[in-house]
């Protein structure tokens, strides 16, 4: 009995034994974690201590040597002008400050454009004429500045050929304002769509950052039926998506809703007439994430299949961006909750398929601004943050590549 | 990288040779079983701080953690010990319990606002101690050492998920056996050191629902105060107040 007991202990000692072995040899792989390097992901606020300072993220760029900078336009309650001005944030590739600058120029608009090492941005004076202002990457310095011959700027693209592109407002003539300009920011072409209704106070309100924000942007499409640029803005009494011919920036067809209460929220292409496309109508967010759309006739978004998206906050800013890494492409659709979520709903390219959807929550509203891809083929999205649920400040959430693309063992 | 093979090595050393030790020699005459337990008040030490709040004036903000004496934890364990004339190996496997808490700060111009974020650790540990021990008849004190294996239980707080399962500790241990005839009392204290890093570097930041602060790169050293009783499976030499011995 006794014999029993004590060989059933030496088998225990011995089990026990084995045991630790396995556990150290288990537990060793997950105590030399891989080289994680702070910049892969990372999520930054940007605070400011002035209470009575507002920022709003506009656009952000990551820089060749690495780092990024923001681009906000800053609100002073006690500034005797009404519009917001200028701010830029250079960072490290960590996310850390490395130098801040603010500019007199008024209501910058997206995007930052990044061309021969330099940064631009567009923005305008106190008339509203539209500038595009160049600044030292080092220190944020301005070393010049371009008229644009165009009013009232509310977005700026540059397309795969350095082209700067620029939405406005004219005032006079009640038209959206379209105009192309080379890499050294030389008048090409441009074109005015009549919207045939003063729109006026709604384009002030939204260069004001008054809380009526329209997605106004611009992006670049080619398919067998044409090739040029799509264009959200105000046209023919209501906010549509207008499909441009390159050359002449003269309107071919587009995409309409009811005034100017609902509207397409983000738009990319896909391939050939491929798109995916975001939209807002009736009190909700949709999401048609393979839509076969004709550029050159007019459609209602309603009569488009489309998703719901219930989880997104109330006429919610969409970002699109098409993720390219050595293995595959995906779309991306980045947008925010209504439980303060920071979402990115990872789609397919070639077709509709939702292969993930990546969540950040946070204790206080964030609202998306803009999303690019980084150089390690991850992604930075930028976005506004009522940091205590008070202050509005830039919010930076880079993300890895391994969320997108997982690493094989 | 080096250091942690050699533990490694030295540790599975023990194990194997209190195992042959065990079997070579009068087995129920040298083993005695128990069960402990003690309060152990975790210290922080922040490798590498990361903190999400940028300055855009240039402050610098707080980003502290709770100090030793404010983090009570507690941990339950059984104790199996074999011993010799002057040597103890120690087993004391149980659920180690650690509390501590994250301060930070934003600064604005009429408020700082302070934040404090509580985390409870509740790990499954393994320690191994050996001990060398004097013998005072009814009072047996010792000093010794100790290496430990910690695997981070499952939890519903989701900043568990910043720190990786597995941790490592190493550490020096004294106490005194009380001898009360039928059973042991073990009165111990040791202070543990972590070896490495217990952030998960890849989920800094998933810190729940939380947008205030980043996991730093931080060890978690402990101070332990425990008591156990142990049982011995064999006949105890029995102390008198009279010191007569039978």
């Amino acid at each position: 009995m006794l014999n029993a007991f004590i060989n059933a202990m030496r088998k225990l000692i011995s089990h026990i034994s084995l045991a630790s072995l396995l556990l150290l040899l288990v537990s060793a792989c997950e105590i030399n974690q891989k080289d994680i390097m702070p910049e892969d992901g990372f999520v930054k606020i940007y605070n400011h201590p002035d209470e009575q300072l507002a920022l709003f993220p506009e656009s952000v760029v990551e820089m060749p040597g690495g780092g990024f900078i923001i681009l906000s336009a800053v609100k002073d309650e006690n500034s005797d002008i009404e519009y917001p001005y200028t701010s830029l944030v250079r960072t490290s590739p960590s996310g850390e400050v490395t130098w801040t600058m603010d500019y007199q120029w008024l209501a910058p608009s997206s995007k930052l454009i990044l061309q021969n090492g330099s940064v631009s941005f567009v923005a305008m004076n106190q008339l509203f004429e539209a500038y595009v202002v160049t600044v030292d990457p080092d220190n944020g310095a301005e070393t010049a500045q371009s008229a644009l011959d165009i009013t009232m700027p509310l977005y700026a693209y540059t397309d795969a050929q350095g082209n700067l592109l620029v939405l406005g407002y004219d005032f006079v003539t009640s038209a959206s304002w379209i105009a192309k300009y080379n890499s050294s920011f030389q008048l090409q072409q441009s074109n005015k769509l009549n919207v045939n209704t003063d729109l006026e106070y709604l384009v002030q309100r939204h260069l004001n950052k008054m809380g009526q924000d329209y997605s106004f942007f611009i992006g670049a499409y080619s398919n067998s039926s044409a090739s040029g640029y799509f264009v959200n803005c105000f046209y023919n009494y209501t906010f549509r998506t207008v499909f441009l011919d390159g050359s002449s920036l003269s309107a071919l067809g587009n995409i309409y809703s009811f005034q100017t209460e609902e509207g397409i929220s983000s738009l990319i292409q896909k391939s050939g007439s491929l798109f995916g496309l975001t939209s807002y109508y009736e009190g909700n967010n949709y999401i048609m994430a393979g839509a076969e759309i004709d550029v050159l006739s007019s459609e209602n978004i309603k009569d488009m299949p489309a998703e719901p998206l219930y989880e997104l906050t109330y006429r919610a800013a969409v970002m699109a961006l098409q993720l390219e890494t050595d293995t595959e492409n995906f779309t991306l659709f980045a947008s925010q909750t209504n439980d303060n979520s920071l979402v990115v709903y990872q789609y397919a390219l070639e077709s509709d398929s939702l292969l993930n959807t990546h969540k950040r929550e946070f204790d206080e509203g964030v609202e998306v601004r803009d999303i690019i891809q980084t150089a390690d083929q991850g992604i930075a999205v930028l976005a506004g943050i009522y940091t205590l649920g008070k202050y509005k400040r830039p919010l930076l959430y880079k993300m890895p590549p391994t969320l997108f693309v997982p690493e094989e063992d | 990288m080096r250091n942690k093979f050699t533990i490694r090595i030295v540790l599975l050393g023990l194990i194997l040779s209190a195992n042959i030790h065990a079997q070579n020699a009068g087995f129920l005459n040298q083993l005695r079983i128990g069960f402990g337990g003690g309060i152990n008040m975790a210290q922080i030490l922040d490798l590498e701080p990361y903190n999400i709040y940028e300055d855009l004036s240039g402050e610098n903000y707080l980003n502290n953690y709770s100090n030793i004496f404010q983090n009570i934890g507690n941990q339950y364990f059984v104790q199996i010990e074999w011993f010799n004339d002057f040597l103890i190996v120690a087993l004391k496997p149980g659920t180690y319990t650690y509390r501590f808490s994250k301060l930070n700060e934003v600064v604005f111009t009429n408020e700082t606002v302070e934040q404090e974020t509580p985390y409870l650790l509740r790990y499954f540990t393994i320690p191994l101690e050996v001990r060398y021990r004097l013998d005072l008849q009814r009072f047996r004190p010792y000093a010794g050492a100790s290496i430990a294996y910690s695997s981070l239980l499952g939890s519903l707080d989701a900043s568990n998920q910043t720190f990786i399962s597995s941790k490592f500790t190493a550490g020096a241990v004294a106490g005194s056996y009380i001898d009360l005839r039928y059973v042991i009392l073990d009165l111990n204290v040791g202070y543990h050191m972590g070896l490495h890093n217990i952030t998960n570097k890849e989920q800094r930041f998933e810190t729940g629902s939380g947008s205030t602060f980043a996991q730093d790169d931080i060890m978690l050293n402990d101070l332990q105060i425990n008591l156990s009783i142990l049982f011995s499976l064999s006949k105890q030499k029995h102390y008198s107040n009279v010191e007569c011995f039978y």
